[in-house]
């Protein structure tokens, strides 16, 4: 019995089987996928987790690290049973070194607790995904989390300097350091960021962070549609700016949002543009008042308010990552989609994704992060409803299509998982694919990391 | 079997999981199940068949239903309601806890009620002018009947009378929804106009019920009458205060601002660590779930310790017996008393 040997091993503590221990660890924030564990084991250091994938490898038992669960892609369900091991027992920071900037934690900090940490030394940690509130530095690193300053700062996989990993044999290897400047060897820190749980476990993340800036400056933007805020965007990074943060979003997601922040949003105007950058004073000001401008003068602008003080500001990117959860008042399921496309391709992608939710005639929400063509085209719908849920597994292949057509990709920021698995190969290709599946095999040879997930 | 939860509120969850770092409890076990993501989650289940009803009972009797997963919901989830339904469903025959069996039977009469406050020095009945009534409440009655007699001094135009019931809320969130809604209903029809009250569980319950215009939480109350408050000085130099949020004040029905802008009135406010977080007295938690109760506050007391203050603020009996019990415990001399014994104090 897996549970009586799990227990025999690692103590009664850290070790559950329960009905509704294993239930609730069915499901991550993926709607549509579900599966049961067997067993959810929590361990509270490195030999532990080494000595459960050791266990994993020898049984031959399909083993997933599961930060928070909030990750869109159906990564982290477990849909071949076996171990859910859960980090949130390791939530340890480690160090936080001033003078190097950087920090060393363990997987189960969350992101906001790792940035409000790095604030007590003058430092924040750059990568922001809608979801810092809860989801933890282990999962960003699985998944490469983006966020809303991807445009001028990149995403996590530009701020990992070191990790220590359990390979799926169970062997605990460190990747990487303490440094910014290091080509010795093949860069596998660099593999292992967004492999998704499939490649080891981490168990100890080393992140580069930046000075936190002095001073930022928010404003929005009201356009007629997507389309417009679209083209302005593309004005204001011609004229030479490179902004920390340009968010859109359409009709449908600002009256969800404002139903939520109630914080006095256009709900008549056709789409939404949070623009805002930080740095020094003397460079924020005027970069915020030239993106003002820039917005007032393109076609289709209805209007621009500038945000009062910071507060204000954080208010709106606080409305801005909750845009999913706030979509969720309008059905009773909504698919979120992640697709990413070159920005000067952004105004007619958002065009064709209207025009598939005509066609189709279901409810199609689209926010995303315009500064780096990042979209998220969500599709609102009754979860009874057969036929639209069907139809919404069409829609969805027409705008992953889309994406592809454009020289985009079917996921910037939320992983492939389980979700997107059976595109991928369409979009890199079998040659890539192959080498995925070659790669997956030198670190998990038994297979048993996260089955069913990327190289698998 | 009819179906234990409302649908339409299931649905409304997308186990985003923005609700985990407001949990108390989740803070405290990192388990999923013990969060209200996962408890929506094991709700569904029942809903659906796949697990027994009674697989149920661990997490409702965990969860303190504090709401705090409520306002940092973007969905919108009423989990509040949610558990109301868990418990109806969950806390029955005898998996209802006795001590909720004594405590129905002791406020589920007016008798009852009148009873429990028989021995202690209440506000004197009286009738004014203007249609507001004053809501004694069960315990607050029996326990603290000083903060009656606060409001009576500072707020001479309420009525009041000791012949009232009780406004439900300990039904409601302990199994017996329809039974607390009923009361809630007939003191709304004893206190025609507005009803005042001194707790904020119970102005919550009241407001869920009658309407939110129908009842006022004696902080919001105070506060939109913009009245001049002194401050209270001790040795020359205005009294230390801090405060603790009452959970379903807070998170249901709004009312935060209020309270701090009182008390910052009445000397040098200070905000405790976390005071938006429960402090473990949860109405029936304390008394039922004692080991739960005290782990959930041990670091409050800590963080309460560490301000030195000359007074700890609170709108709720509930919590002004927990946090009188633990910080005595712990020996912390900071006296805890009812935001409207502070006003009084403050114009003697």
């Amino acid at each position: 019995m897996l549970i009586a040997k799990l227990t025999a091993l690692l103590g009664s503590e850290i070790v559950r089987a329960d009905a509704t221990a294993l239930e609730a660890y069915s499901r991550d924030a993926t709607p549509l996928f579900h599966g049961l564990p067997e067993v959810i084991v929590s361990p509270r250091n490195t030999e532990e987790v080494a000595k459960v994938v050791k266990f994993a490898a020898d049984t031959k038992t399909p083993i997933i690290a599961r930060g928070a669960g909030s990750n869109l892609c159906g990564a982290t369900v477990p849909l071949a049973g076996g171990i859910v091991l859960s980090m949130a027992n390791m939530k340890k920071i480690i160090e936080i070194s001033k003078s190097e900037a950087l920090a060393v934690v363990q997987p189960g900090v969350t992101n906001i607790e790792l940035d409000e940490a790095a604030a007590k030394d003058g430092l924040r940690f750059i990568p922001d995904p809608g979801s810092r509130n809860v989801s933890t530095i282990g999962g960003n690193v699985a998944t490469s989390a983006g966020g809303l300053r991807g445009l001028k700062y990149g995403t996590t996989k530009n701020y990992v300097l070191g990790l220590e990993v359990v390979l799926g044999t169970g062997e605990i290897l460190r990747t990487g350091g303490r440094l910014v400047k290091d080509v010795a060897g093949y860069d596998v820190t660099r593999l292992l960021v967004g492999s998704e749980g499939t490649l080891g476990v981490f168990t100890e993340i080393t992140v580069a962070l930046a000075p936190r800036p002095k001073t930022s400056k928010y404003g929005v933007a009201y356009f007629d549609d997507l389309a417009a805020a679209a083209s302005a965007v593309d004005q204001i990074i011609l004229s030479g700016i490179m902004p920390a943060t340009l968010e859109f979003l359409d009709n449908t997601c600002i009256v969800a949002v404002e139903e939520f922040a109630k914080l006095g949003l256009d709900t008549k105007a056709g789409a939404l543009l949070l623009f805002g950058d930080d740095g020094d004073e003397a460079s924020v000001i005027p970069t915020v008042e030239r993106m003002s401008e820039i917005a007032k003068a393109a076609p289709g602008c209805r209007g621009v308010t500038l945000a009062a003080d910071v507060a204000a500001a954080e208010q709106l990117l606080y409305a801005r990552r909750c845009s999913l959860p706030a979509l969720a008042r309008l059905g009773s399921l909504s698919i979120l989609e992640d697709i990413a496309v070159p920005r000067p391709k952004m105004a007619a992608v958002v065009k064709r994704i209207e025009e598939i939710g005509q066609r189709f005639n279901l409810r199609i929400g689209t926010f995303g992060h315009a500064g780096d063509g990042n979209l998220h085209p969500t599709i609102v719908l009754d979860k009874d409803n057969v036929e639209e849920v069907k139809k919404s597994e069409l829609a969805l292949r027409e705008i992953f299509n889309l994406a592809i057509e454009f020289g985009g990709t079917i996921t910037g920021e939320h992983g492939v998982g389980s979700a997107k698995l059976p595109f991928l190969e369409g979009l890199i290709g079998p040659g890539n694919m192959e080498l995925q599946r070659s790669i997956k095999k030198v670190f998990d040879p038994r297979g048993i990391l996260n089955p069913g997930r990327l190289g698998s | 079997m009819s179906k234990p939860f409302t649908q339409n509120k299931l649905d409304r969850c997308i186990s985003c999981g923005y609700c985990l770092p407001a949990c108390p409890t989740y803070k405290l076990t990192g388990n999923e199940e013990s969060s209200p993501r996962g408890r929506i989650t094991l709700m569904r289940a029942v809903q659906d068949g796949k697990l027994p009803l009674v697989d149920l009972v661990p997490e409702s009797n965990f969860c303190l239903g504090c709401r705090a997963c409520e306002p940092v919901c973007p969905a919108g989830v009423e989990y509040g309601v949610l558990l109301e339904e868990m418990r109806v469903a969950t806390w029955t025959g005898k998996n209802r806890p006795l001590i909720v069996r004594g405590l129905f039977i002791a406020v589920g009469t007016k008798f009852m009620v009148r009873l429990l406050g028989l021995f202690s020095p209440l506000a004197k009945n009286r009738k004014s002018g203007s249609e507001v009534h004053l809501a004694l409440g069960c315990f607050e009655r029996a326990l603290f009947p000083s903060v009656s007699k606060a409001v009576a001094a500072i707020e001479p135009n309420c009525s009041i009378s000791a012949n009232q019931g009780c406004c439900g809320a300990l039904h409601a969130h302990n199994g017996e929804l329809e039974k607390g809604k009923a009361m809630a209903v007939a003191l709304g029809d004893s206190m025609p106009g507005t009803i005042l009250s001194t707790a904020g569980g119970c102005a919550a319950h009241l407001s869920s019920v009658l309407g939110r215009e129908r009842v006022k939480e004696f902080s919001e109350w105070w506060a939109a009458k913009e009245s001049a408050l002194t401050p209270i000085m001790k040795s020359g130099k205005p009294v230390r205060i801090g405060f603790q949020d009452s959970c379903h004040l807070r998170n249901g029905m709004g009312v935060f601002k209020e309270p701090r802008a009182i008390l910052a009135a009445l000397g040098e406010y200070v905000e405790v660590p976390d005071a938006s977080g429960c402090c473990g007295a949860a109405g029936t938690y304390a008394l039922l779930q004692k080991k739960n109760s005290r782990k959930v506050i041990s670091q409050k007391v800590r963080d309460i310790a560490d301000l030195k203050l000359d007074y700890l603020a609170s709108v709720n009996p509930g919590c002004t017996r927990q946090l009188k019990t633990e910080l005595k415990r712990a020996g912390v001399k900071t006296k805890v008393i009812h935001l409207a014994e502070l006003i009084a104090l403050s114009q003697k």
